[in-house]
């Protein structure tokens, strides 16, 4: 019984994602890029949903995590001989070095991972507005030294020449990946503790639970997997210290919060549905054929509509699409979130 | 005997028919070849009033060249980046791509294209960007498949040692720079003029930057209190008034008293801009043409007057021009592939271009330069917010950056 429910529980995000990655195979190119950049987003969220899920902890620096990666894997896979263009000032080791894909992706992972424990080490012991405010400063401080310190990457130039590997297939992989990994995580003795001390910080320490530790070790994961999800980013996309900054913060964190905060079937729910409108009316805005039908909006009606439907869904369902709740057979009857 | 007649009979109708064969197809017009051009352009982002004005005189001119050109039809298909955003920006390359474009035209900022020009060039397709101003359009930038890609624009180099002249000549001596660190362009340009500068003789009194987009409002003013705390003869920057910073330096400058000249980039063309209190005043820019009907050129007027609404709309900046003279190098190159519209066949010509005539001036590549040099800029001069032409310009020495 308990088994089966784990299965549905992951059972619920691996298919959304399979599901999205196969309509992806049917559609043209251009709403193909649309479906990658979805599955982009699901990693990010996902890893947003590792640490601020299970902590209760509103953490407004993930997107640090995915910036350092970007630039790890971009600043390493950039041919060599193209790199005094974009980028004159590296360092001699980051210039004379070029590594494959895989190989960019694994130090994305680990430097997100590193930067993020170095972080972690003084700000988990903060709760709360203070911790929420604390990673915005990282956020701040990470784009400035991205932006203008051109030793260790292309400052305010965009990202161009780093091979573009990131497919539907790769994008795939990586959400099954990162969602494999969450679902590990929350499962987990780890997990439960951190789940216990988002409820009941008082009871959890009288157990004897550390909830500096515990948040930490969520914090350095879910900084691992945003740095993986940069590094796919940045073979995805050419992209600049900008895109990976404010925009894509508030972004991510409301798809996580229309989903369900508290779930990681959420975190994909919401990821996946907020891409969606958004693609449909980017898309709309150089007019689609829905239906037989010819739909060409005004300039700006992909902001308004977005906007205005998250403002909506928050009114109606606070909870977010999920409730914040794990997928569940109905027969079963799975309580609120995962069993702490 | 009848056999012979029968043979001969045979011969000469054959002959004939091959003959009236020959004439029909000779006297039937021969069909045009349509190519299509995918038009990706930022509608509604920083780069709207660059990429607004081009797009739409190019389709008044492909209009018009449609009319009277018996070889090739021009078709365009656009398609709009929305703020030049990276996913949107690819995603559009790929939709023009899907719909048959043979030659991709993108945004005038490289570092904004990127996302087009990738997605073009590894498609194989010729990459054009009508007004991109810095030297990285083409392989420096984008490797070897960068060979696709061309730019129709100014190099920053060119245009700063121009400006650095043209302030030379009105018997300015000491400059203050203001460097908007934003984009390649912008800094490369205030660099070439501070290197031309340097060369004629000029001192330097400050050296300030700012972000414009995205940048901090209050390190604005900032820059506005140190700019006017040293007397300049002349403020030097390169910055647009679409990226945000421009307005408030000026007007913070002007609500000071500082009454300085203030010399601009291409950038900083157009009169969308414009406040109305304090008015701008001796504001001086360098640009491709004037879009206020009082260019030197005839051609470039009549341009105005036809595309009067559509150049005003789109906030009044120089690039209109751009379109029109990218359309011209690309019929050339189409003309000399003989309607091959590979990217690669269309490239090689591209790169053999020497003083290829366009309605923006001659034009000239080479493999490893695919953006314009020696161009003769307008000087333009604002006083009351009124533009008015001044002068023609050109580089007489680009300097090493």
């Amino acid at each position: 019984m308990r088994a089966s429910l784990r299965l549905v529980e992951l059972a619920g995000p691996v298919g959304l994602v399979l599901l999205a990655a196969l309509v992806g195979t049917t559609v043209s190119r251009s709403n193909e890029i649309y479906f990658i950049n979805a599955l982009l987003a699901v990693s990010i969220v996902v890893a947003l949903y590792t640490f601020i899920g299970n902590s209760g902890v509103l953490s407004f620096g993930h997107i640090s995590f995915v910036a350092v990666g970007a630039w790890t894997a971009g600043v390493l896979s950039v041919p060599q001989d193209e790199k005094p263009a974009l980028m004159p000032y590296l360092f001699g080791f980051l210039r004379d070095t070029t590594v494959g894909n895989v190989e960019s992706l694994a130090l994305a992972a680990l430097v997100g991972g590193v930067f993020a424990l170095l972080v972690g080490l003084p700000l988990m012991r903060l709760s709360g507005l203070a911790a929420g405010i604390a990673t915005f400063a990282v956020l701040e401080i990470t784009n400035n030294v991205l932006r203008y310190w051109e030793k260790i990457g292309p400052g305010l130039t965009t990202f161009s020449s780093v091979p573009e590997t990131t497919d539907l297939l790769q994008a795939t992989v990586a959400a099954l990946v990162v969602i494999g990994a969450a679902f590990a995580y929350q499962r987990s003795r780890y997990g439960r503790q951190l789940r216990a001390a988002r409820e009941d910080p008082a009871a959890a320490r009288a157990v004897g639970i550390s909830i500096y530790r515990q948040r930490l070790g969520a914090f350095v994961l879910s900084g691992a997997l945003a740095g993986l999800a940069g590094g796919l980013y940045v073979h995805f996309l050419p992209i600049n210290a900008d895109v990976v900054y404010l925009d894509l913060t508030f972004i991510t964190l409301a798809m996580l919060v229309i989903g369900g905060i508290t779930s990681l079937w959420g975190a994909v729910v919401g990821a996946l549905a907020v891409s969606a409108l958004d693609s449909v009316l980017a898309n709309a805005e150089n007019g689609i054929d829905l239906f037989g039908t010819t739909v060409d909006l005004r300039p700006g009606t992909r902001i308004v509509v977005v906007s205005a439907l998250m403002a909506l869904v928050l009114i109606l369902r606070p909870g977010g699409l999920t409730g914040g709740r794990e997928l569940s057979l109905p027969r079963l009857g799975r309580s609120r979130g995962v069993e702490g | 005997m009848i056999g012979v007649r029968k043979t001969v009979l045979i011969a000469v109708a054959a002959v004939v028919a091959a003959g009236a064969a020959v004439a029909v197809s000779a006297a039937a017009p021969k069909q045009a070849q349509t190519v299509t051009i995918g038009w990706a352009y930022d509608g509604s982002g920083a780069m709207a009033p660059f990429d607004g004005p081009a797009l739409a005189t190019a389709k008044s001119y492909v209009a018009t060249l449609n009319k009277r050109s018996k070889r090739f039809k021009l078709r365009i298909v656009t398609c709009d980046t929305q703020g030049n955003k990276p996913a949107v920006a690819k995603a559009c390359a790929a939709r023009l791509l899907g719909q048959g474009a043979q030659v991709i035209f993108t945004t005038c900022d490289v570092d904004f294209a990127a996302p087009v020009v990738q997605e073009s060039i590894n498609a194989g397709r010729l990459t054009i960007a009508p007004c991109i101003g810095t030297d990285q359009m083409g392989p420096k930038r984008f490797g070897p498949k960068g060979r696709l890609a061309f730019s129709f624009g100014n190099v920053a180099q060119d245009e700063g040692s121009a400006m650095a002249e043209y302030a030379w000549s009105r018997g300015w001596r000491s400059a203050s720079l203001a460097t908007d660190t934003v984009i390649v362009y912008f800094r490369n340009v205030v660099q070439a003029f501070e290197a031309r500068w340097r060369q004629l003789g000029g001192t330097i009194v400050t050296k300030e930057t700012y972000q414009s987009l995205g940048g901090n409002q209050a390190s604005w003013q900032n820059v506005v209190t140190r700019l006017n705390a040293r007397k300049a003869d002349v403020i030097v920057t390169s910055t647009a008034a679409a990226f945000g910073a421009q307005v408030p330096i000026i007007n913070g400058l002007r609500t000071l008293g500082n009454n300085t000249p203030i010399l601009n980039s291409w950038a900083g063309d157009g009169n969308y801009w414009y406040p109305a209190n304090p008015k701008v005043t001796n504001y001086y820019y360098v640009t491709y043409a004037s879009a206020f009907g009082d260019d030197p050129n005839r051609l470039v007027n009549q341009m105005v007057q036809r595309n009067k609404d559509a150049i005003a709309k789109a906030g009044s900046t120089g690039g209109f021009i751009t379109g029109p003279a990218a359309i011209d190098g690309l019929l050339v190159a189409l003309r000399r592939t003989n309607g091959n519209t590979s990217g690669a066949a269309l490239a090689a010509q591209m790169e053999r271009f020497r003083n290829v005539p366009t309605l923006s001036g001659k034009v000239s590549f080479s493999r490893a330069l695919h953006t314009v040099f020696g161009r003769q800029y307008r000087v333009m001069q604002v006083q009351q917010n009124q533009p008015k032409f001044l002068r023609l310009i050109k580089a007489k020495v680009v300097p090493k950056i």
